[in-house]
């Protein structure tokens, strides 16, 4: 008896250990990648906002049918996660082949990255066949490090069901755009003569935010980099607009101050209008119970969007550099990005490929590319600069949060993220 | 002691022992082998980040107890540590008194108790993520609350754009989500006071109330240092429901210290100031628990 219960421990232990290695084990086995007669295997981290996923398999399914000997596998994690399982990878000495990645991320990781300029035509062959105002974030000391996929703007999603009913129109061409005062006294009307029980629900992060800065003439940093311009006279405007928008109740606190999603409050179609980007055309999509559009951003001392988009990066260290510059290039072609972005209702950061068939939008995406069009490149040159956004932008959305709780005056927020973003400039040198 | 014992005892004996002494230690083995793979490795590793500059990607840099020293002029933590040791202040004495209140009450014999204990349990097998949901969809914006209010023809209430109702709110769910854990404890530990006690007492003329402040209390006092123990520690740890609840709003009024140090390390990809703050946290909490032991005696009666 007491020797069956033994060898059941030494048993059960074994069992342990052994399946404990075997997890480490089997990470090595997938990865040695050993290429003989076998395939090549592509490890390729991706995110899905809405239906890209899908569309991004089939795309694969394509390449893989002519070319019988890459084997590309999508390792799905949610965005949420991207940046940690990245790190882990590539910190375990076990870097993905490719990568989809945003601008949030794509800064961190471009130490990591393989050079792709020589695989898709040099740098300058390669670029110019982008909008320019992406360039920033994709080209960081000369190199490729990444490959643009699709572009993102900021812009605005307004309900027409409550529009209507206040008897408020909106603008109908970029000869009528509404300034900041008549969008705000245009909310109040629909606030007040329609069923609407909020005017506008603006995206719970700094970068939303920062539209409202650029279309006011201002930025967060010079254009080389070297100096905080955050908490210049510009800068304090957009707080403190931002803030009276709050004060008057034509934003709702529930988002900025109660971290209700803006997604939801648009839905619930008792929401005017949403500031938000392109990606939410797609979203919105199925909503049925109310009538809703885009329209153009107010003007402050200029127009302004925000430029951004999603990438693709190959991994230095992964032993298929070259077959995931190749997919890289594939993916980048005319015919492919189109297909991606017309697919999955996104922008393409393709010259010539702005005008793309949607089956759904159309017109909307044709006003977003608009916003594009007369964007600042103050926009692209801070949040491209990844090296020093993330350390204050958590911040920036605190202090913003603060002010509109009456904890801080603009300048006095501003100031402190002034002397964050000098800091991490000074770090970085 | 008893490698003593061993020690004095003839050969053969000696033998038979130590063949004997194999089978505990492979009882722990399996989570011997998880504790060290997924708690001790990662405190060395987390002790040793601290004192590099670390982003979790690039090469470290070792600048010695820099971030160490910068966390003791960091106001931010030092502030947000003390909203968290408000936020335990109040929790751990509620979730004390309310598993308390109701393990007496069910402990008494009374219909459906098995279905009443089984109720205050139930909220301890979810998650704290799923926790938060639900009373976001109870206080939030487009929350029950707010329809009911709405339904009645009554202004909606921003409960969780207000930092007092925010917290409130944080409160509520913490109390709810643990309480029936420590009920559990108490339970066991008022079932395991004998009777005789009470029916001396009783005869002795002693109300109920001075039978439960001279037998239940300090009867229950190592029950009691269990919970208030496990309780602080949690209340210090607590992060995923905020997360879920408030996102730390508004304006970082639920942001406790251990959202606080995840957004160094991850947001601001500092992992190894994050890291240093992880082991200023621990220290506090160990000397935390240490004085409670020994003010407590260990629980000892």
């Amino acid at each position: 008896m007491k020797k069956n219960s033994k060898a059941m421990f030494v048993l059960l232990s074994t069992l342990i250990l052994s399946l404990l290695l075997a997890a480490c084990g089997s990470n090595e086995s997938v990865n040695s990648g050993d290429s003989g007669k076998k395939k090549t295997k592509l490890d390729f981290v991706w995110f899905s906002d809405g239906v890209e996923g899908e569309v991004m398999k089939e795309i694969i399914a394509d390449y893989e049918a002519e070319n019988s000997h890459v084997d590309i596998e999508l390792i799905e994690v949610a965005y949420s996660d991207l940046p940690t399982k990245l790190k882990t990878m590539i910190s375990g000495g076990k870097p993905p082949a490719l990568a989809r990645i945003s601008t949030s991320e794509i800064g961190a990781f471009s130490s990591q990255a393989v050079d792709l300029a020589e695989k898709l035509g040099g740098v300058d062959g390669f670029t110019s066949q982008f909008l320019d105002s992406i360039k920033p974030y994709y080209v960081v000391d000369n190199k490729v490090v990444a490959s643009p996929m699709d572009v993102t703007a900021n812009g605005i999603m307004y309900n027409k069901t409550l529009f209507d009913q206040a008897g408020v129109e909106v603008p109908q061409s970029s000869d009528d755009i509404w300034t900041w005062d008549e969008f705000n006294e245009a909310l109040k009307t629909v606030l007040n003569k329609s069923d609407a029980q909020y005017g506008l629900v603006w995206d719970f992060t700094p970068h939303r935010w920062s539209t409202l800065l650029y279309q006011l003439g201002g930025s967060m940093m010079n254009s080389d980099g070297t100096a905080a311009t955050i908490n210049n006279e510009a800068g304090v405007k957009a707080v403190d607009y931002f803030k009276k928008m709050h004060d008057e109740g034509v934003i709702p606190t529930s988002v900025w101050l109660g971290g209700e999603n803006p997604n939801n409050l648009f839905r619930t179609g008792k929401t005017a209008a949403h500031l938000s980007g392109n990606w939410m055309i797609s979203n919105y999509k199925d909503i049925t119970d109310f009538e809703w559009g885009v329209t153009y951003m107010p003007i402050g001392t200029n127009r302004s969007s925000v430029p951004g988009g999603k990438f693709v990066m190959a991994f230095q260290k992964s032993g298929v550099e070259e077959e995931a510059a190749n997919f890289i290039s594939y993916l980048s072609s005319k015919e492919v990005n189109s297909k991606f972005n017309e697919k999955s209702l996104f922008m393409s950061p393709r010259k010539d490929s702005a005008d793309l068939n949607y089956e759904f939008g159309k017109e909307m995406f044709a006003l977003f590319a608009d916003e594009l069009n007369n964007t600042v490149p103050a926009a692209a040159e801070d949040w491209s600069k990844q090296d020093i956004v993330p350390k204050f932008s958590t911040d920036l959305k605190e202090g913003l949060s603060d002010v509109i709780a009456d904890g801080k005056t603009s300048q006095q927020m501003l100031d402190e993220i002034a002397e964050l973003i000098n800091e991490a400039i000074e770090d970085t040198k | 002691m008893s490698t003593e014992s061993i020690a004095a005892h003839p050969q053969p004996v000696n033998k038979r022992k130590r063949k004997l002494q194999l089978a505990p230690y492979l009882f722990v083995l399996p989570n011997l082998l998880i504790f060290t793979v997924f708690i001790v490795i990662p405190t060395i590793l987390g002790a040793v980040y601290s004192f590099h500059e670390y982003d979790g990607l690039n090469p470290m840099t070792f600048i010695g107890i820099e971030n160490y020293a910068e966390i003791f002029t960091d106001v931010k933590f030092w502030q947000t540590l003390g909203k968290t040791a408000t936020y335990a202040i109040i929790v751990v004495p509620l979730i004390y008194i309310c598993a308390l209140g109701i393990a007496i009450l069910l402990v008494q014999q009374i219909v459906l108790k098995g279905f009443f204990r089984a109720i205050f349990y139930w909220p301890t097998m979810i998650s704290f993520i799923i926790v938060g949901l639900t009373w976001r969809w109870i206080f939030g914006e487009l929350g029950i609350i707010n329809g009911v209010l709405e339904a009645v023809g009554k202004d909606s209430v921003s409960f969780l754009s207000d930092p007092f109702f925010a917290k409130l709110t944080v409160i509520i769910a913490a109390v709810w989500s643990r309480l029936g854990f420590f009920m559990v404890i108490f339970v066991a530990g008022l079932l395991a006071i004998p009777k005789d006690y009470y029916e001396a007492a009783h005869l002795d003329g002693a109300s109920k109330l001075r039978a439960f402040f001279h037998i239940t209390l300090p009867l229950l006092k190592p029950t009691t240092l269990l919970v208030v123990m496990l309780t602080t520690i949690e209340a210090f740890k607590a992060y995923p429901l905020m997360f879920a609840l408030t996102g730390g709003g508004p304006n970082k009024a639920t942001t406790y210290i251990v959202q606080y140090i995840y957004e160094t390390g991850f947001a601001k990809q500092e992992l190894g100031l994050a890291s240093a703050m992880s082991i200023v946290l621990f220290v506090i909490i160990t000397i935390f628990t240490v004085l409670q032991f020994k003010l407590t005696k260990g629980g000892e009666n």
